[in-house]
C-alpha cells in the first residue's frame, strides 16, 4: 500500500519529526541513560483529515514542554488531523476571534488558549475550541497544574478536541507498555502513548516478556524468566510491588486479564502441555479451562469477558480459537494460510487483529468478526504482539527494521502509519494500557 | 540375547577366577563367598537391567508411534474443521442463492397470473412479507416464523400466502426442529395443492423425514412427489434423491 | 590383588554391555544429517554400567555420555530422533541411580513468530525429553521440563543452521543452572 502526502500536511510532518527531535535531543540529555527514549517517526497518514489551528496558548513559554507543541503533535500523530501552520498570533482564550482569516486558510477548528500563573508555583490552562465555518465555540476547560504537568494537561486538552471533532474519545493521555532489550539487559518500560516519559518498571538481566495491562491501568501482568524458568508475575505500577501469581512447576506464561479485574487467563505446563488455566488475580485457585493434547496459549479475553480468544495447534497448525470463558465447545476462527497466532480482540468485540504468516512474512491482521473477512493491514514482514489502543483506532505491535526490534502503530483501517524506535536498543513485546479515568 | 550371553560368560569367568582364588588361598573363604555373592547379585541386577532395557526399548518404540499418531490426528482435525468451514459457507450461499431465485421466480409468477390479484397486493402487504423473509436471510429464524406467522394472520388470501407458508416450514427446518417443519410443510401441501411452492414444501417433508431417521417415509414422500408434480423442479431432485440409495 | 581383579571384572562387564549399545545404535550414524547430531551419535560405544565403580564425578567427565547435554529438534518437531536415545539412556541411567539427583530441562525454539507460541513449543520439546528419560528409568519427580521460548537463543543470526541449533533441549543437573 504506498501512501501518498498531500502538501501542507507532509510539511505538518516534517514540522511534527523536527519536533521529537528536538524533544528527543532535550530529552536525552536530561533523562538517564537506563531511560532510553522513544522517537516518533510518522511513515503514512490517513484520508479525510480534518484542517485544524492551533495556536500558541499565550503565556506557554513558561512551562516546558510549551502546551500548543503537545496538542499539535498528538493531533497530528493520530492521523485524523492536518495541523495548520499558525505562526505566532495575538490570541488567547480572552481573545474576540475574528474567524475570516482562518476560513481563508480552510481550518476546521481553531484552538486558542492561555497559560496563567495562580501563585505557588501552579498555573492555570485555559482554551476554547471552535468551529471556524459555524463561527461558534466547541467547549472550553481549565486546568490547575504544576510545572511537571504540563505535558499530562497538554494531552488531556489534546483529548478533549480529539473527542468533540471526532466523537470518539482520544487516547492521548493513556500509557503504552514495552521491553526494551540492551545488550544483555531487559527492561520493562511504561511511556506515554507519544513515547515520552519512559520509565523502567523492572530491570532484568533475564528475558521479560508478555505484559499486560490490569484494566484499571495499575498493575501489569508479565512473564519473568529471572528463575532460570518462566515465572508469572504481577506488579504493582504505583507501589513498586511485584508478586509471583504463578509459578508451578514447568512453564507459566501468557498471561490474559478478564474485564472486571479480577481473573487472570494463564498458560501453565504443570500438568504436562501448554494447557489454558484460569486463576484468581492473586495467583489463587487455578482451575484448568480446556483440555487438550495440543498446544493452547495466548489466550485473550473477548471485552465482554463471555469468552477467551486463543492460539491452537490442535489441528496441526497454530490457528486462532475461540472458547467461552466458562468452558465448552471450541470454534476455530481462522482458515486460511498455515500461520495465524496471537489474537487481540478489539475494545468493541468487532474485530480481531492477529499475526498471519502469509509466505514468509508475518504480518498484523485484521478480521471483521462478522463477515470474518481478513485484511493485513502492514507492510512489515516480521511483526508480533498486536494491541489495540483503547479506542480501537489504532494498533501497536513490534517489528523489525533491518534486524533491529522496533514497535510501530498501524490504524486499524490501515491508514496511518508509524514507528517508534529507541537508538541503539531492541524494542518489543508493545501492550497499550487501558483509558486512566 | 546377545547381551545375556555375553552377561552369562561373565558370570562364568567371575565364578572361575573366584574359584581360583579359594584354591590359592589368597583370601580367606568368608571373603570369597561374600564376593560371590556381591558378584551374583550385581549379575542379576545387570539381567534384570537388560531385560527391562528391552521392554523400554518397546515402549520408546510405542511413544514415538503415539507421536506420529497424534500428529496425523491433529492434521485430520485440521482438515476436518477446514471441510465443515467449507461446507458451512456452501450451506449459507447456497440458502442465499435459493431465497434470491425465489425471489425472482415470484416476480414472474406474479407478472404472469397475477394481473388481477396485482391491484389487491398492496405495498403494505409485500413490505410484510419482504420484512419477515428478511429475518431469515439473516439467519434469524426464530423472528423470520413469528414474522411470517404474523403475515398469514393478516393476509390470509394473499397470494403470498403459500410462499410464506412454505418459508414457515423452512425456517423450522433450519432451526432442526423437523417435527414442526412436516406439519407446517403439510399445510402448503393440503391448502395449495396446485401452487408452484407445493412440490418444493413436499420435498422440504421428505428432508425433515431423513432428518429424523424416517429413511421409508421420506422415500414415499419423494416417490409421491414424483408421481404428482412430474415437471416440477423438485421433482428432478427427488429423483435424483431416490437413485442416490 | 583383589582390587584388581574386581576392576578387571568390571571391565568384562562393561565391554559386555558396551557391545550392547554398539548393536543398538548402529543404524544411528546414517541418520547423521543435523549439527550436533554427530557427537551424540558417537556416545553409543561408551554407555557405562556400574556408574558406582567408576572414581570422580561423571557429570564432570568430558568423556563420559553425561557430558552430553543438548538434543536437537526438526522444524516444528518434537519427537526425540533415535540418535539421541543412547545419550538420553546414560543420563536415564544416571538420574535412577542417584535419585536425589534432580534435572531441569529447557527447551528451546528458533525465532520466528509468535513468542509465546515459541515458548509453547519450546515446553513441548522439554516434555518429550523428559517423557523420554522416565521411560528409561528416570523418575517423574526427578525431572522439571520447562520453556526458554525463542528467548534465549545460542545462535542470533537467521540462517537455518542457525535456527537448527536453537531447537533444542538443554538438560541440567541441580546446581548447574
Amino acid at each position: 500500500m504506498e501512501l501518498t502526502y498531500n502538501r501542507p500536511f507532509f510539511s505538518a510532518c516534517r514540522t511534527v519529526e523536527r519536533l521529537f527531535r528536538i524533544l528527543a535531543i532535550c530529552l536525552a540529555l536530561l533523562a538517564t541513560a537506563a531511560h532510553a527514549q522513544l522517537t516518533i517517526e510518522i511513515t503514512g497518514a490517513g484520508g479525510n483529515q480534518i484542517p485544524v489551528a492551533v495556536v500558541p496558548f499565550a503565556g506557554e513559554s513558561a512551562l516546558t514542554p510549551a502546551i500548543s507543541d503537545v496538542i499539535e503533535a498528538d493531533l497530528a500523530r493520530s492521523g485524523r488531523f492536518r495541523t495548520l501552520y499558525t505562526g505566532p498570533q495575538n490570541l488567547s482564550d480572552t481573545s474576540t476571534v475574528d474567524f475570516a482569516p482562518w476560513r481563508g486558510k480552510n481550518a476546521d477548528a481553531l484552538v486558542v488558549g492561555g497559560v496563567y500563573p495562580v501563585g505557588g508555583g501552579r498555573f492555570e490552562a485555559r482554551f476554547r475550541l471552535y468551529d471556524v465555518p459555524k463561527q461558534a465555540q466547541l467547549g472550553a476547560l481549565a486546568f490547575t497544574l504544576t510545572v511537571q504537568q504540563a505535558r499530562a494537561t497538554a494531552h488531556r486538552i489534546a483529548d478533549f478536541v480529539y473527542e468533540k471533532l471526532t466523537g470518539e474519545r482520544g487516547v492521548f493521555s493513556t500509557r503504552i507498555a514495552y521491553v526494551v532489550k540492551n545488550g544483555a539487559r531487559y527492561q520493562l518500560q511504561i511511556a506515554d502513548a507519544d513515547g515520552a516519559n519512559a520509565q523502567a518498571a523492572l530491570s532484568s538481566l533475564e528475558p521479560i516478556i508478555s505484559p499486560a495491562w490490569s484494566p484499571d491501568g495499575s498493575r501489569l501482568a508479565y512473564v519473568s524468566f529471572e528463575n532460570k524458568k518462566p515465572v508469572v508475575y504481577v506488579h504493582s505500577l504505583a507501589s513498586g510491588k511485584r508478586q509471583a501469581v504463578a509459578n508451578f512447576r514447568g512453564s507459566n506464561s501468557a498471561p490474559a486479564w478478564s474485564p472486571d479485574g479480577r481473573s487472570l487467563a494463564v498458560v501453565l505446563s504443570r500438568e504436562g502441555g501448554s494447557q489454558l488455566f484460569l486463576m484468581n488475580a492473586d495467583g489463587s485457585g487455578a482451575r484448568r479451562l480446556l483440555s487438550s493434547s495440543a498446544i493452547d496459549t495466548e489466550p485473550f479475553y473477548a471485552p465482554d469477558g463471555q469468552s477467551i480468544y486463543f492460539t491452537s495447534d490442535r489441528g496441526g497448525s497454530p490457528q486462532i480459537y475461540r472458547v467461552a470463558a466458562a468452558g465448552g465447545p471450541v470454534e476455530r476462527l481462522t482458515f486460511d494460510g498455515s500461520y495465524n497466532v496471537t489474537p487481540r480482540p478489539s475494545p468493541d468485540g468487532k474485530y480481531l487483529a492477529f499475526v498471519r504468516r502469509d509466505g514468509g512474512r508475518f504480518q498484523v491482521s485484521v478480521m471483521d468478526l462478522a463477515s470474518r473477512q481478513v485484511r493485513a493491514l502492514t507492510d512489515t514482514g516480521r511483526d508480533e504482539s498486536p494491541s489495540f489502543a483503547p479506542n480501537g483506532r489504532m494498533i501497536l505491535y513490534a517489528t523489525q527494521v533491518s534486524s533491529r526490534g522496533v514497535l510501530a502503530a498501524v490504524s486499524s483501517d490501515g491508514g496511518v502509519k508509524q514507528r517508534l524506535s529507541v537508538p541503539a536498543g531492541d524494542v518489543r513485546e508493545p501492550a497499550w494500557g487501558p483509558f486512566l479515568n | 540375547m546377545r547381551a545375556v550371553a555375553v552377561v552369562r560368560g561373565v558370570v562364568a569367568l567371575g565364578i572361575l577366577l573366584a574359584a581360583a582364588g579359594r584354591a590359592h588361598a589368597i583370601f580367606p573363604d568368608e571373603e570369597a563367598r561374600a564376593g560371590v555373592r556381591r558378584l551374583e547379585e550385581r549379575v542379576g541386577r545387570i539381567e534384570a537391567d537388560v531385560g527391562q532395557r528391552a521392554d523400554r526399548k518397546a515402549l520408546l518404540d510405542l511413544l514415538s508411534e503415539l507421536e506420529t499418531v497424534r500428529r496425523e490426528m491433529a492434521a485430520l482435525r485440521g482438515q476436518f474443521e477446514v471441510l465443515v468451514n467449507r461446507i458451512d459457507g456452501l450451506d449459507k450461499r447456497q440458502k442465499d442463492l435459493y431465497v434470491d431465485l425465489d425471489t425472482r421466480l415470484r416476480k414472474l409468477e406474479q407478472a404472469g397470473a397475477e394481473k388481477e390479484t396485482a391491484a389487491r397486493q398492496s405495498a403494505a402487504e409485500t413490505q410484510a412479507y419482504e420484512t419477515a423473509l428478511a429475518q431469515f436471510k439473516a439467519n434469524n429464524f426464530g423472528s423470520a416464523i413469528q414474522g411470517l406467522q404474523e403475515f398469514m394472520k393478516t393476509y390470509p388470501t394473499s397470494p403470498l400466502a403459500p410462499s410464506a407458508q412454505y418459508w414457515i416450514g423452512n425456517a423450522y427446518y433450519a432451526l432442526r426442529d423437523y417435527k414442526s417443519a412436516i406439519a407446517e410443510q403439510q399445510k402448503v401441501v393440503a391448502t395449495w395443492p396446485e401452487h408452484a411452492k407445493a412440490p418444493d414444501a413436499m420435498l422440504n417433508i421428505a428432508s425433515s423425514q431423513a432428518e429424523l431417521g424416517d429413511v421409508n417415509g421420506a422415500r414415499n414422500t419423494l416417490r409421491l412427489l414424483v408421481g404428482k408434480y412430474p415437471n416440477s423442479p423438485a421433482a428432478e431432485q427427488a429423483k435424483q434423491r431416490l437413485a442416490r440409495r | 590383588m583383589r582390587r584388581a581383579l574386581l576392576g578387571l571384572m568390571a571391565a568384562a562387564l562393561v565391554a559386555g554391555c558396551a557391545s550392547t549399545g554398539t548393536e543398538e545404535g548402529s543404524g544411528v550414524a546414517v541418520e547423521d544429517r543435523k549439527p550436533g547430531a554427530g557427537g551424540a551419535a558417537g556416545s553409543a560405544t561408551s554407555v557405562p554400567i556400574g556408574t558406582t565403580t567408576i572414581p570422580g564425578d561423571p557429570l564432570k567427565d568430558p568423556a563420559s555420555p553425561l557430558a552430553k547435554r543438548s538434543v536437537y529438534f526438526d522444524f516444528d518437531r518434537d519427537d526425540i530422533k533415535p540418535e539421541f536415545r543412547p545419550m538420553l539412556e546414560a543420563h536415564a541411567r544416571y538420574l535412577s541411580s542417584t535419585p536425589n539427583q534432580k534435572m531441569l530441562i529447557q527447551g528451546n525454539a528458533d525465532e520466528r513468530g509468535s513468542r509465546e507460541y515459541n515458548l509453547a513449543l519450546g515446553q513441548r520439546r522439554a516434555d518429550a525429553v523428559k517423557r523420554t528419560l522416565v521411560l528409561m528409568g528416570a523418575r517423574e519427580a526427578q525431572i522439571e521440563p520447562v520453556s526458554l521460548g525463542e528467548e534465549k537463543p545460542r545462535c542470533t543470526e537467521q540462517t537455518e543452521d542457525c535456527w537448527a541449533q536453537n531447537r533444542r533441549g538443554d538438560l541440567f543437573y541441580s546446581g548447574e543452572f
